[in-house]
């Protein structure tokens, strides 16, 4: 295999291997997925959020399978931003791979207080989580009012010498109003899509199938949506994409990488494989050489 | 931990639409009574996330192993409709198993509803075992050829059509009152939910110590989902949380952690 073939580069000083990250909250901090292979191979590792405070999370059942996807309530259930520096973090930094450490909270002053506090981790990046559906009441403050958006994202850049991704929701009409709220506010770039707000129903019970009532839609069911997505916002906002939504596959990647994202985020599929991320690596790798492509050749953002 | 593909070698279907899963290893010679895998079929999986099993046996240095299961869905009929040469995507082995008796402590008495009597064969192959079986009927009393000679069975059944009449919980009360069960022994127990939740309502009564493997939902089995949160008693192992993840810290847990 080429040396090489894949590296990525992402932002201005900083490149990856290639272009196979993990998903925020699919992979926690990469160390339960170490036990089973070695993970070093990953693009990244983009960690849990993390929120000043401790968080319990959302009452169980918070999982439901779907047609294609799954349904979850987790509700960012996170030890919070103290014991996490303390205790996950040294350990997701040993794996290898660059960390990119996903931040959220519940207020603008949440959110600058978090970012202020990871600046010196070891992170390469964050990821500001403005979409989580099951925080809030569903409510998406943040990720559905383009105003609101700059706002957030101003405070974050202010505190914020590391360069951040701001992770955008698909619940709106207004994805590429936002994500234009986020480019003008100082992101370094983007990511699309966290979770569709979704719901199933015991109709014989007469209720929800999970505790909280909603979740949040992801796997192969959503991929065409997140694609779209990525798409929408590549024409909209000249700022580097994580593409994300029902990845499992090389084929997948490249897809993603063509509608306009620079690198790709494997979230659901790591519940079927704990090692599909390193082996969708090694996939593209051999893709790309018997097709003879090149990553350049799929995405660029002077296309 | 590992994940991979595993040839299948054979398939016994048994009564009651349950069937004994055997696979080629290599598997891990050391998995302890009461951890589990994820399973899938290697192609046709007609559900998108993997299943979670007990291993059920496992031969010497690990050449196969065999899960016990029940098709009540997609995911576990697919399971049983497999043939001889097919593969199975198996990742384990996960969680912790049930734990040796303390020196001094009388052997643990083990009650099995089910397909919960899966975890306890290997716990059987190491210790001359006392085990309760109960079922709906007849036909759900299955597998118990599979086990060592050393292990003494009794079996329940609801409709009285095999061994006690009645449910488990009250034969082991029975037996206990019989004298024919330490009543100072732990009990270790596997079955559906309302099932463990009496056994472990009983246990608590007379102070008698009681683990259970809970049957949780799940997505990944490894920890890194956090969907298969149960409600426990705050404590520094579930990181003061009032929720364990049961693929991690569990499946088995002492009752007494759990609020029911
Ligand atoms: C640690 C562990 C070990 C296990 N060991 C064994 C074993 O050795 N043998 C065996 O046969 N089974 C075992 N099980 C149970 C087995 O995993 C399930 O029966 C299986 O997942 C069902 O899958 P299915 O696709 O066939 O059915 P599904 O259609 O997925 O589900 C069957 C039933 O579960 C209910 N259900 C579905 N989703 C949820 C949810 N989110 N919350 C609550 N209930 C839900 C459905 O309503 C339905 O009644 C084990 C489970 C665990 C957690
Ligand atoms: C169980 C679960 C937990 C998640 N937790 C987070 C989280 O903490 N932070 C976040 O930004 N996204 C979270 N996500 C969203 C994923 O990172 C991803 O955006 C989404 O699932 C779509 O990708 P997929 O289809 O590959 O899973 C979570 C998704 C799932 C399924
Ligand atoms: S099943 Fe995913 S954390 Fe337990």
């Amino acid at each position: 295999m080429r040396a090489g073939l894949l590296r990525t580069s992402l932002l201005p000083g900083l490149t990856l291997a290639n272009p196979v990250l993990s998903a925020s909250g699919c992979y926690n901090h990469g160390v339960e997925g170490a036990r089973f292979g070695d993970v070093k191979r990953l693009g990244a590792l983009v960690t849990k959020t993390v929120t000043p405070r401790p968080r319990a999370g959302n009452p169980p059942p918070r999982l439901w399978e779907t047609s294609a996807g799954m349904l979850n309530s987790i509700g960012l259930e996170n030890p919070g931003v103290e014991r996490f520096l303390a205790e996950e973090m040294p350990r997701a930094l040993e794996l290898g791979p660059p960390v990119i450490l996903n931040v959220g909270g519940e207020s603008l002053e949440e959110f600058e207080q978090v970012t202020e506090r990871v600046q010196d981790c070891g992170a390469v990046a964050l990821e500001v989580n403005l979409s989580c559906p099951n925080v809030q009441g569903g409510q998406l403050p943040f990720a559905t009012s383009p105003a609101a958006c700059e706002e957030v994202v101003g405070r974050v850049r202010r505190v914020s010498r590391l360069p951040f991704f701001v992770k955008l929701s698909p619940n709106t009409h207004l994805v590429a109003d936002v994500a234009r709220a986020a480019a003008s506010a100082g992101a370094d770039g983007l990511t699309l899509i966290n979770t569709l707000h979704g719901r199933g129903i015991d109709w014989r019970r007469r209720r929800p199938c999970l505790a909280e009532g909603s979740g949040g839609l992801s796997g192969p069911a959503i991929k065409p949506v997140a694609l779209h997505f990525v798409a929408l916002v590549r024409a909209a906002v000249r700022l580097p994409i994580l593409g994300v939504g029902g990845i499992a596959t090389a084929e997948d990647v490249c897809e993603f990488l063509v509608a306009g994202a620079s690198a790709v985020q494997v979230g659901t599929a790591h519940f079927l494989d704990p090692l599909c991320g390193v082996h969708i690596v090694e996939e593209l790798e051999e893709l790309l050489v018997a097709e003879g492509e090149s990553i350049d050749n799929l995405s660029s953002l002077e296309q | 931990m590992q994940t991979r593909l595993h040839k299948v070698l054979r398939v016994e279907g048994l009564t009651g639409a349950s069937y004994v899963l055997w696979l080629e290893g290599p598997f891990s010679a050391e998995i302890a009574p009461g951890q589990f895998a994820m399973l899938r079929t290697g192609s046709d999986w007609p559900v998108l996330l993997p299943r979670p099993f007990s291993y059920f046996d496992v031969s010497a240095a690990g050449t196969a192993a065999s899960f016990f299961g029940k098709a009540i869905g997609p995911g576990t009929r697919a399971l049983a409709a497999v043939r001889v040469g097919d593969e199975v995507s198996v990742s384990g082995p996960l969680g912790g198993g049930f734990p040796a008796p303390a020196d001094g402590e009388p052997e643990p008495v083990c009650i099995a509803g089910g397909v919960g009597l899966a975890p306890f064969l290997l716990w059987t192959k190491q210790r001359a075992t006392t085990v309760l079986y109960g079922g709906a009927n007849r036909e759900a009393i299955v597998a118990m050829e599979s086990f060592p000679g050393q292990t003494t069975f009794h079996v329940a059944t609801d409709d009285g059509s095999l061994g006690f009449h009645g449910n488990v919980l009250e034969l082991y009360r029975s037996l206990v009152a019989a004298g024919e069960v330490d009543q100072r022994a732990p009990v270790y127990c596997c079955g559906p939910d309302p099932m463990m939740e009496a056994v472990a309502a009983d246990c608590a009564e007379r102070g008698v110590a009681c683990r259970v493997s809970l049957e949780t939902y799940m997505a990944c089995g490894y920890g890194v989902c956090n969907g298969c949160s149960v409600a426990v008693e705050p404590a520094e192992r579930f990181g003061g949380k009032p929720w364990a993840r049961c693929c991690i810290h569990g499946p088995v847990f002492d009752a007494a952690e759990l609020k029911w």
